[in-house]
């Protein structure tokens, strides 16, 4: 059982936590090219998205983007 | 023509904002990426308070699509943005310090680009490219704050445009999903309060401090 807090709040991952941010962005149906993503205080470069390897409680903030200006 | 002199329009700006807040304001450096209907009037407003150089990028022309919104005339089309914003905000104060990038901003070039800012206005249209923008401020220059924005299209719902600290570093304003991918239309009020809400957030970091 691992938790990850996600934007505030707690998502269980029973046995089957993303192995790393890339798979979490796409379980939950977040484009990866318009959200910043910070762990635990560090903003992760999409670049490195799929070597960001997850772990039980960290805390996670998608910041997401949407267009105009 | 200039009607006032260097000294006279500090003076103006002095008496109306008080001589500590002038020099602030007049010692600062703010980065605005991208001079669309966000850009073109934060940068508007920063010159009106007198904030003392400004650091603008676009690599885009004055198309007729964009006079709905944005802070430019019949009479720019096809000029470039970068100039024809050095030509508007001028016209406002001939006195600020404007240097213009006629460049498409990279994770590579930001760095050098937007160096002296103390601050940088997201102003892009597209949401990727903001996305680019923030992490890059946020990841490669660690002393500077990124002002972005984030849902602003449509009408109505003013008060829906917030501005939140998202961390010590990034402000984002806006409503944060009311975006161009629902097809919403991009209309002048909607877009000028949020480019409201990013000057009012810029000018408050400048005065009160980070």
């Amino acid at each position: 059982m691992a938790v990850l807090k996600i934007n505030g709040q707690a998502m269980d991952f029973a046995d089957d936590l993303p192995g790393n941010l890339a798979g979490l962005l796409e379980h939950l149906k977040v484009d990866e090219a318009t959200v910043v993503a910070e762990i635990d205080g560090d903003i992760i470069s999409r670049s490195d998205f799929v070597e960001t390897v997850l772990a039980d409680g960290q805390k996670i903030e998608l910041i997401k983007l949407v267009g105009g200006g | 023509m200039s009607k006032l002199t260097r000294q006279q329009f500090d003076e103006m700006l002095i008496e109306r904002h008080g001589a500590d807040v002038h020099k602030k304001l007049n010692a600062s450096t703010v980065g605005i990426a991208g001079l669309g209907g966000l850009g073109s009037n934060v940068a508007a407003a920063l010159v009106r308070m007198g904030v003392g150089r400004l650091i603008i990028t676009d690599f885009d022309i004055v198309e007729p699509s964009n006079l709905n919104r944005q802070n430019y005339r019949l009479d720019q089309l096809g000029c470039d943005k970068v100039q024809a914003t050095i030509e508007n905000l001028k016209s406002i104060n001939p006195y600020v310090r404007i240097d213009g990038f006629l460049t498409k901003l990279t994770g590579d070039n930001i760095p050098e680009i937007f160096r002296p800012c103390d601050i940088v206005a997201e102003c892009f249209d597209s949401a990727r490219a903001k996305q680019m923008l923030i992490e890059t401020v946020l990841t490669k220059m660690e002393d500077t704050i990124v002002v972005a924005a984030s849902g602003l299209a449509g009408y109505g719902r003013s008060n829906a445009i917030k501005t939140e600290k998202i961390n010590s570093r990034l402000i984002i304003t806006g409503d944060r999903q009311s975006g161009i991918e629902k097809g919403l239309p991009l209309f002048a009020p909607r877009v000028t309060i949020a480019a409201g809400h990013q000057g009012n957030a810029i000018i408050e970091l400048i005065i009160d401090g980070f």
